[in-house]
């Protein structure tokens, strides 16, 4: 590899990074990609775990990808299909019955009906509703946070653009907007419905990734993000890759190949090279050294700016509220290969509730109690699991009649009370998911042929996840918009001239939507 | 009997209702105040529950009281006077303690020995909470502009706040912002590492609240709760001479000296509705008496669901009501005690004993009693404030014993099963049994006990759901939404109705603002 100069160095191959590189590049900029794995991609990866068994294990679902990115870099000429699953949940419970969430409104009102024809009548409004709020953190979520608490000229637009917005919800929904934001989601499906399964699907979907339980206040905030980018009606959506999600991976590498990025993968970068409080380029691993005036992480803020960067060359004051970000990760990822498919009690045996989104979480208390065991460093002995299985749908991912099963796991925390993660604390964790799971199918017990345990370390060590936060930074209100990834500096700008961060430690923060390495590019392209 | 007439009537006489009564007779008005039980003042009264026995039963110590009443209404003359309650002490189970007293050399010396890096913190930080309690005291003396309105007033009312916030130093903004987000042990955690300190001063967090401590919304309870501090600094906390009633009684006769009626053992059952108008109330007696206007110092539900037929009440508005959040959470204990309280952490009499008592040695310890409220039991090792006003002020109890209040919380209103009398004398010990821990003479010193549950709150002090505040004072119910978007200004959607209880802005605490800036709201509306 020639070793010359190049305008920008990207650190790091994760979506994010892959794609702010791409729009530098566009831009006419000299770009190059460092990643440590053998691949880019990040959490976004399919692996060959066990021979014949491809698993996602990384993410195991996407976000809404920025629509305006997927034409700008033409990804589905390079082969990017998304499929919504439908039925987007599966929800197994407890007495037998199970609920549905589809695509379809109706069709979600009849698998509510059951349950309680209170709550089905609710739905439609509970859900217009949610998607009008969602609609506005769209908004909010593809601009870049002002200057405060005294803005500045240029960020005059913004703020128009999201005073009319909020106005644009009318006084009613712009009220609800700033009420139900900080509540938890505990209270706000107290509002709505009365059904425990209906209540546990929907709260499930607002605690994924963090450490709280529904119960606790500002989760309601997490509901409303999961509705972003779905279409009128639907509140959970489950969102595949045709060919498993490591085929995003690829579409976006080649879109960056296009656009002229080189990119190096088994190239950790070592250190940020800094001169009077400038980036100038990074030093591999190897030793090799590449000049460059823009450096762009894709890493978490802490693991650029603490270990990347030397920190003497930062001020204290930074350095304290760089330490003060929180991650505590705790949720895993746990990977089955199924000799079949798995045969659930309430809805017997192949169908397309097999298809979305299995989700493990008949109540909120349920949801609640599996969180308290975090708040004091344990494993949940009921962990809340969201389970998919691509190779239903995409048989190449695993042995022929075989099938390969991938389970997010909550509460599992980084910090556990007593010792470290070890492979007896994985296996524990493995048992606990597996004995979950059989009590609503139990032929999983013995269908497991082999099973892969990822816990929040193992996340940190793989991707470079700071404490195993698949957010890179808890997606809390105190972390959201202008206060990611820390107060003042949340316009992927750093205190180092010429250092960016692009991922999801950034606003609008964790998912696989491509949008923090978007507005990362368009903020730099800005700044030049 | 002939059916008399004024311009106010105000239902309740509590301080609130006796604060806006006073400022309204103060204006030339002709003011009745009606309450229901035999004595004024609500859950601000002093009772001789056992002879010679006097407890300031349910409120107990005077933080909040805002200066400029205390001014107005001349409070001094009619014989209020705030005895200081100037120290904080903790027992630790390991026979340690921490105490924090108004001398501040002491203090830094104690918190020293438990920690040198938190004793240069705790200057620091309380420096930093002084500045943010300033930065929010002009927006208690204040009617909460609606950023949803579009009316002169409000948005006037708005870019006031955008200038006061404006005003603000980038640092103090972004800890306001946290404060308003954060939970009050995440924001500690950021500041301090001793256990027992941060969690003492995590509690105030989450009082009246039905959170825990690691729960997003608790810091702002803290603030809320530091805000007393800062008039005449430590002054603000105490005790009331004669007991919290004689913060009642002094506003009682200050409103009496304006002119305004008082009548006590009048309960009222309805308020007179006439074509969408509020003109006067129904007794429980039978009697009528009606007026101009109609203030109610009730909480919002029973003041719009109770005292008002469902037809009178528009539905959307009734519907806001509903689902305003009143979840007692907390329960009170007094008792008669032979001698003091010796803790084994520092035997015998000292002032370790003249100041707040707390019982909260870890966050986990808050943490786990938290968990036992969550389904619905009450702490079986509860977090306590306790206090020995008969130290400070003798006239409380016969010489050489002694009145001790207990704070409790949790408590949940709705236990499993309910609340009966084996309920409340079991959460008794409960109590008894944890303080024992600590001081174990306690349980022999006992004379007489007074166990009240959240039930017995509401049943005795019409305190709905045993909400000690009116309403939690969680985020979603503070400001311009309390008690529901669009009326909190003090009005209501009945023409000549008006609230001026703790369910307004800004809520709970013996403060006296909603009462204040009700009538000033009442005096500004009327021409008469």
């Amino acid at each position: 590899m020639v070793s010359t100069r190049r305008d920008a160095v990207i650190v790091g191959g994760g979506h994010n990074a892959l794609v702010a590189a791409t729009y530098l590049a566009r831009a006419g900029l000299t770009v190059s990609l460092f990643e440590q794995r053998d691949r880019v991609g990040g959490g976004v990866c399919t692996e060959e775990v066990f021979p014949g068994f491809r698993f996602d294990t990384g993410a195991h679902r996407i976000g809404h990808l920025h629509p305006a990115m997927v034409a700008d870099l033409k990804l589905a000429e390079y082969g990017l299909q998304v499929v919504p699953s439908d039925p987007a949940v599966f929800a197994p419970q407890p007495d037998g019955r199970h609920l549905l969430l589809w695509m379809d409104p109706a069709a979600t009102i009849e698998s509510i009906r059951p349950f309680s024809p209170g709550d089905a009548d609710s739905w439609l409004e509970f859900s217009a509703l949610v998607c009008r709020l969602a609609g506005f953190l769209a908004t909010l979520h593809s601009a870049e946070p002002p200057a405060v608490p005294r803005p500045e000229r240029r960020d005059v637009g913004t703020l128009v653009r999201l005073a009319r917005g909020l106005r644009g919800l009318g006084r009613d929904s712009m009220t609800e907007f700033l009420r139900v934001l900080p509540m938890s989601s505990f209270e706000l499906m107290d509002e709505w419905f009365k059904t425990d399964a209906l209540r546990g699907t929907l709260a499930a979907a607002s605690v994924r990734g963090g450490i709280h339980g529904p119960m606790a206040g500002g989760t309601a905030y997490g509901l409303l993000r999961e509705v972003v980018g779905n279409p009128a009606g639907v509140v959970r959506s489950t969102l595949r890759v045709r060919g498993g999600i490591g085929k995003l991976a690829e579409v976006l590498a080649a879109a960056a190949r296009a656009a002229g990025v080189e990119i190096c993968t088994d190239s950790a970068v070592e250190h940020v090279l800094t001169n009077g409080g400038r980036a100038r380029g990074v030093v591999l691993e190897s030793g090799e050294e590449i000049a460059a005036d823009l450096v762009v992480s894709g890493a978490g803020p802490g693991v650029t700016l603490s270990r990347l960067v030397d920190p003497a060359v930062l001020d204290p004051e930074f350095l304290r509220q760089l330490r003060s970000v929180r991650y505590r990760g705790a949720t895993a990822k746990v990977h089955l290969a199924l000799g079949e498919l798995p045969d659930f009690t309430c809805l017997r045996g192949d169908g397309p509730h097999l298809r979305g989104a299995i989700s493990i979480s008949p109540s909120i208390e349920y949801l609640e109690r599996a969180a308290d065991a975090a708040k004091y460093g344990r494993i949940s002995e009921q962990p809340y699991l969201e389970a998919v299985i691509p190779s239903v749908a995409d048989p190449h991912m695993a042995p022929p009649g075989k099938h390969a099963m991938s389970v997010l796991v909550q509460y599992a925390p980084y910090h556990l009370r007593d010792g470290q993660w070890d492979s007896a604390r994985r296996d524990l964790l493995g048992d606990r998911v597996i004995q979950t799971l059989a009590q609503y199918a139990p032929n999983l017990r013995n269908a497991v042929e082999d099973r892969q345990v990822l816990s929040p370390a193992d996340l940190e060590s793989r991707w470079a996840l700071e404490e195993g936060n698949i957010h890179q930074g808890e997606m809390t209100l105190d972390q959201f918009f202008f206060m990611r990834p820390v107060a003042g500096w949340s316009r992927y700008r750093t205190p180092i001239d010429g250092l960016y961060l692009c991922g999801a430690g950034t606003h609008p923060g964790g998912g696989v939507t491509g949008l923090s390495g978007f507005n990362a590019a368009r903020r730099i392209l800005r700044d030049r | 009997m002939p059916a008399e007439s004024f311009d106010a009537i105000v239902i309740g006489a509590g301080h609130n209702g006796l604060t806006c009564a006073a400022y309204l007779a103060r204006a030339g008005k002709r003011v009745l105040v009606l309450e229901r039980r035999p004595l004024v003042g609500g859950a601000a009264v002093t009772e001789e529950l056992f002879p010679g026995f006097k407890y300031s039963v349910c409120s107990y110590v005077v933080s909040l009281l805002r200066p400029e009443i205390i001014r107005d209404l001349d409070l001094a003359r009619h014989g209020l006077e705030i005895l200081p309650l100037e120290s904080t002490f903790t027992p630790l189970p390991n026979g340690d303690s921490l105490l924090r007293s108004a001398d501040h050399d002491e203090t830094r010396r104690e918190i020293y020995r438990h920690s040198p890096q938190d004793a240069d913190a705790y200057d620091r930080f309380g420096r930093l909470m002084y500045r943010m309690a300033l930065a929010v005291k002009p927006i208690l003396s204040m009617a909460p502009p609606d950023p949803t309105s579009m009316s002169l007033k409000d948005l006037r009312g708005m870019l006031r706040f955008g200038k006061h916030f404006r005003d603000l130093e980038q640092e103090d903004f972004f800890t306001l912002y946290k404060l308003m987000t954060m939970s009050s042990a995440d924001f500690l955690d950021e500041w301090f590492e001793t256990d027992a300190l941060k969690a003492t001063m995590s509690a105030s967090g989450i009082i009246g609240t039905f959170l825990g401590p690691r729960s997003p919304g608790t810091a702002y309870v803290q603030l809320h709760h530091y805000m007393g501090e800062i008039d005449g600094v430590f002054r603000a906390w105490g005790f009331a001479r004669g007991g919290t009633g004689a913060v009642s009684d002094s506003i009682a006769r200050a409103a009496e000296g304006f002119g305004a009626r008082i009548r006590a053992g009048a309960s009222v059952e309805r308020v007179i509705v006439k074509d969408g108008r509020a003109v006067g109330v129904a007794l429980e007696n039978g009697d009528t008496i009606s007026a101009g206007l109609v203030i109610s110092g009730l909480d919002p539900k029973r003041t719009f669901l109770r005292l008002l037929d469902a037809s009178d009440v528009p539905a959307d508005f009734r519907r806001s009501i509903e689902r305003y959040r009143m979840r007692g959470s907390s329960g009170k204990v007094n008792l008669a005690l032979s001698e003091l309280p010796s803790f084994t952490s520092r035997p015998g009499m000292g002032d370790h004993l003249r100041g707040a008592i707390s019982i909260s040695p870890s966050q986990d310890y808050l943490e786990q009693a938290y968990d036992d409220a969550k389904y619905g039991e009450f702490s079986s090792r509860p977090y306590m404030d306790i206090v020995i006003p008969s130290l400070i002020d003798p006239s409380m109890a016969p010489p050489g014993k002694h009145v001790m209040s207990l704070f409790v919380q949790y408590a949940p209103f709705e236990l499993n099963g309910g609340w009966n009398d084996e309920k409340r004398e079991a959460f008794g010990d409960a109590v008894i049994d944890a303080v024992c821990e600590y001081a174990p003479n306690l349980r022999d010193a006992i004379l007489h006990r007074q166990v009240l549950t959240p039930q017995d709150l509401e049943d005795e002090f019409g305190l709905t759901g045993g909400n000690i505040f009116h309403g939690d004072l969680s985020l979603q119910q503070l400001f311009f939404l309390r008690p529901a978007p669009g009326w909190a200004n003090y009005t209501t959607p009945l023409r000549g109705l008006y609230q001026c209880g703790s369910g307004t802005h800004p809520g709970g605490g013996i403060c006296g603002a909603p009462g204040r800036l009700a009538a000033l709201r009442v005096l500004q509306d009327t021409r008469w």
